[in-house]
């Protein structure tokens, strides 16, 4: 029995060094979202790593005009990110600025009590001529303005200007055209069209962008939860998606989304849809006007009013930040045309503020296109609806993604119809 | 706790006879059964601090609706969503999945191998093989399996180049094939450990008892099945019940190569927890998912060790 006892110690001491050895190796460094820091810099909690470099180039032009600079923090995961914002803006060790999202997302954040109210500043820069002020709804929770946009991106799909001239193929000026580039893309044996579901959110990329091109009053509708899931226009747009899988033009759904620009370059994919804050990590990776451009994807049905898909970041001030009066005095500028043209030339996006223009020549051409066709602007999926509904939502667009058949069709919106209804009633609950 | 202090009279008469051992008490001062709670605070205090506050709180937790910044008590009412709630009815089915197949694959496996690499030549090299990808991290080894296992990964590459049709339906989008392909990939960078801890096992029996079965003339087989393999028994239920725990609580692996999906079709009730918790942000619900993950790891360590240990 002792050397049974003893061997049983053995090994548990060996399980036990083992599984500590394991622990630890799993722990890692945690995030710094804390504190303001010294002087005159505010601190600013994001999650893009490629926006930090531009953070301090708009804070350096802030300081120019007088204000404070900023002092970037970075949460590589989204996901990691949101959740540190919701414990520490309840906490006095909250940073003093905080990029998220617009529309409901920012709602969630502004009903919680914690960020300050930036209206005073929003109506100077609609006095400056500084942002559209027909924008402000989105930026809004009960009539007062709780963030500064940060860009405003568009929604296109960027084509491989090589694959595009050797197939012999201009960017389509409508959906039937959209339809053949496609097909005789596939012929030259390069994948038409970029989609996954393997970074979760983007599944809801093509249902997005084919809705809208469908019948984008009934995408706002939808949105707004004025319509069901379950109506003949999103029926429809599942099975053009569900077409056009089938048709073999997508990528398989289990794609790394994060090779998407290296396929992109190469070549192997023909065209991705994105939001122009894409145009960065392109120019990045070192592809210029010759490699690729970006176009607005044509309406579906012939008649239909054009619409584009626009997504503005926010940069909002934490209620509990110890320099919140002199956050709020620097977001007073952060759209100053100055401060926009630092911030907008290093990220490579479009500005909120339509004084400013970039030098980027992908981002003029869509600046262009949108001025040329007037597409109503809408809402980006993301910010659109209450995020549960949204993070939920993707879910089941994601298994259409896998199974894209016209027997899936109604059993995805029905499962998505039912998770609106509890979502859009637990919102209403909560105003 | 005061009661574990108290030295059974054979054990400590047995401690006391060795040179050097522990000091005669003196005589007329018995020890108070409560001498021993200061050296017990600071382990309390750990404990306490560490695990029964969070546990408590998340308890808590779940009976409410809670968004990260609003509370609201609400009784059980999560617990009844969840037993109608389809992705964790599932959730729950690939964990059974994963805890059997976490017990068959990598127990197995680590016995074999060490049974085999410990008597052969060059074993120990061999040995290396298996055991180093134990050294890596659950996000390495995710990072590994998706370049493997996409679509356009490397094992489809692999069909292909030998002239056969890869699955046009991918390793990772259709269940049950993503739960077994990950049970697979853990499979890899589990057994290390299993093998470890037989080994251990293996080199604490001593070589009379195999040296006697084989003058009785037992050889392969039956010299494992009746000589060795009952010595290895206190080492199995450790395995066993680490397996048993690290397969209820997998979550890394998961995490990165599928998310839980596609539409949650492969969660783990670590997943549930977590995609309730840090992506909905209903903290209410995924507490939940967390109490119940907490009580069936819990019970069946319990129901498993307690059986076990009896008769060690």
């Amino acid at each position: 029995m002792i050397g049974r006892k003893s061997v049983l110690k053995r090994v548990g001491a060996t399980a036990l060094a083992l599984g500590l050895a394991a622990s630890l190796g799993a722990c890692s460094q945690g995030s710094a979202s804390t504190s303001s820091a010294g002087g005159s810099t505010l601190t600013l909690n994001g999650d893009r790593a490629d926006f930090v470099d531009a953070y301090k180039v708009a804070g350096d032009a802030l300081a120019e005009l007088g204000d404070y600079s900023i002092d970037p923090r970075n949460v590589p995961s989204t996901e990691n990110y949101q959740q540190v914002i919701r414990s520490s803006l309840q906490t006095d060790s909250t940073t003093d600025l905080v990029k998220w999202w617009n529309g409901y997302r920012l709602q969630d954040l502004a009903r919680s009590g914690g960020l300050a109210d930036l209206s005073a500043e929003w109506d100077t820069a609609v006095d400056e001529g500084w942002v559209n002020p027909d924008t402000k709804d989105s930026f809004s929770y009960d009539g007062k303005v709780y963030g500064m946009p940060m860009y405003k991106s568009y929604w296109v799909i960027f084509y491989n200007k090589k694959v595009f001239n050797d197939v012999g193929i201009t960017p389509p000026t409508t959906w039937d055209e959209f339809l053949s580039n496609n097909e005789a893309i596939k012929a030259a044996g390069v994948t038409p069209l970029f989609g996954t579901q393997e970074a979760g959110w983007t599944s809801f990329i093509w249902f997005e962008e084919i809705l809208s091109k469908l019948d984008p009053d009934f995408y706002s509708k939808l949105m707004a939860g004025e319509a069901k899931y379950t109506d003949e226009p999103a029926q429809e747009a599942l099975r053009i998606w569900g077409d056009l899988y089938a048709k073999g033009y997508f990528t398989a759904p289990d794609i790394a989304w994060d090779n998407e620009p290296a396929l992109f370059q190469e070549g192997t994919v023909a065209q991705v849809p994105m939001g122009s804050w894409r145009n960065g990590i392109f120019v990045t990776n070192g592809m210029t006007e010759d490699d690729y451009g970006a176009y607005l994807l044509p309406v579906i049905k012939e008649g239909t009013q054009p619409s584009v898909i626009t997504e503005s970041g926010v940069i909002a001030v934490a209620a509990k930040s110890a320099k919140k009066d002199e956050a709020l005095k620097t977001m007073g500028n952060w759209l100053n045309p100055e401060v926009q043209s630092a911030w907008v030339n290093q990220i490579k996006d479009t500005s909120a503020n339509p004084e400013v223009v970039t030098d980027d020549p992908t981002l003029t051409s869509i600046s262009e296109q949108v001025a040329a066709e007037k597409p109503v602007e809408l809402v980006r999926f993301w910010e659109a609806s209450p995020p549960p509904l949204i993070e939920g939502g993707v879910q089941f667009l994601a298994s259409y993604m896998v199974d894209p058949s016209e027997d899936n069709i109604m059993p995805t919106l029905e499962k998505l119809q039912d998770l609106a209804d509890s979502e859009w009633a637990k919102w209403k609950a909560a105003e | 706790m005061t009661a574990t202090s108290v030295r059974p009279a054979g054990a400590g008469s047995e401690i006391a006879s060795r040179p050097g051992g522990r000091r005669p008490r003196v005589a007329g001062r018995p020890r108070p059964a409560f001498a021993a709670i200061p050296f017990l605070i600071p382990a309390l205090v750990l404990v306490g601090a560490l695990l029964l506050v969070p546990f408590v709180s998340t308890v808590y937790q779940s009976l409410t609706r809670d968004n990260g910044f609003t509370s609201t008590f609400i009784g059980f009412e999560n617990y009844s969503r969840l037993l109608q709630d389809p992705t964790f009815l599932q959730s729950l089915l690939n964990t059974v999945m994963w805890t059997v197949g976490t017990l068959i694959l990598p127990v197995g496996l680590g016995l074999l191998i060490a049974v085999f690499t410990n008597s052969m030549r060059g074993g120990r090299w061999l040995r290396l093989a298996f055991v180093l990808p134990y050294a890596m991290s659950g996000a390495a080894t995710a990072v590994i399996w998706g370049f493997i296992l996409r679509s356009d990964g490397a094992l489809n590459q692999a069909i292909a180049f030998l002239g056969f049709t890869p699955p046009a339906s991918g390793w990772l989008l259709e269940w049950p094939t993503n739960t077994l392909v990950m049970i697979l990939a853990n499979t890899w960078q589990a057994t290390g450990v299993t093998v470890i801890l037989f080994l251990v096992g293996l080199q604490s029996i001593p070589p009379e008892t195999v040296e006697a079965g084989s003058l009785d003339g037992a050889t392969g087989m039956r010299l494992f099945w009746h000589i060795v393999l009952p010595q290895l028994r206190p080492v199995t239920i450790v395995v066993i019940g680490m397996s048993i725990a690290n397969s209820l609580r997998v979550f890394d692996l998961i995490w990165l190569l599928t998310k839980g999906g596609p539409g949650g079709v492969s969660e783990t009730l670590a997943v549930t927890m977590y995609r309730q918790t840090f992506i909905i942000s209903d903290y209410g619900y995924g507490a939940a998912v967390a109490v119940v993950l907490a009580i069936i790891v819990v019970a069946s360590s319990y129901a498993y060790l307690r059986r076990q240990l009896k008769g060690v």
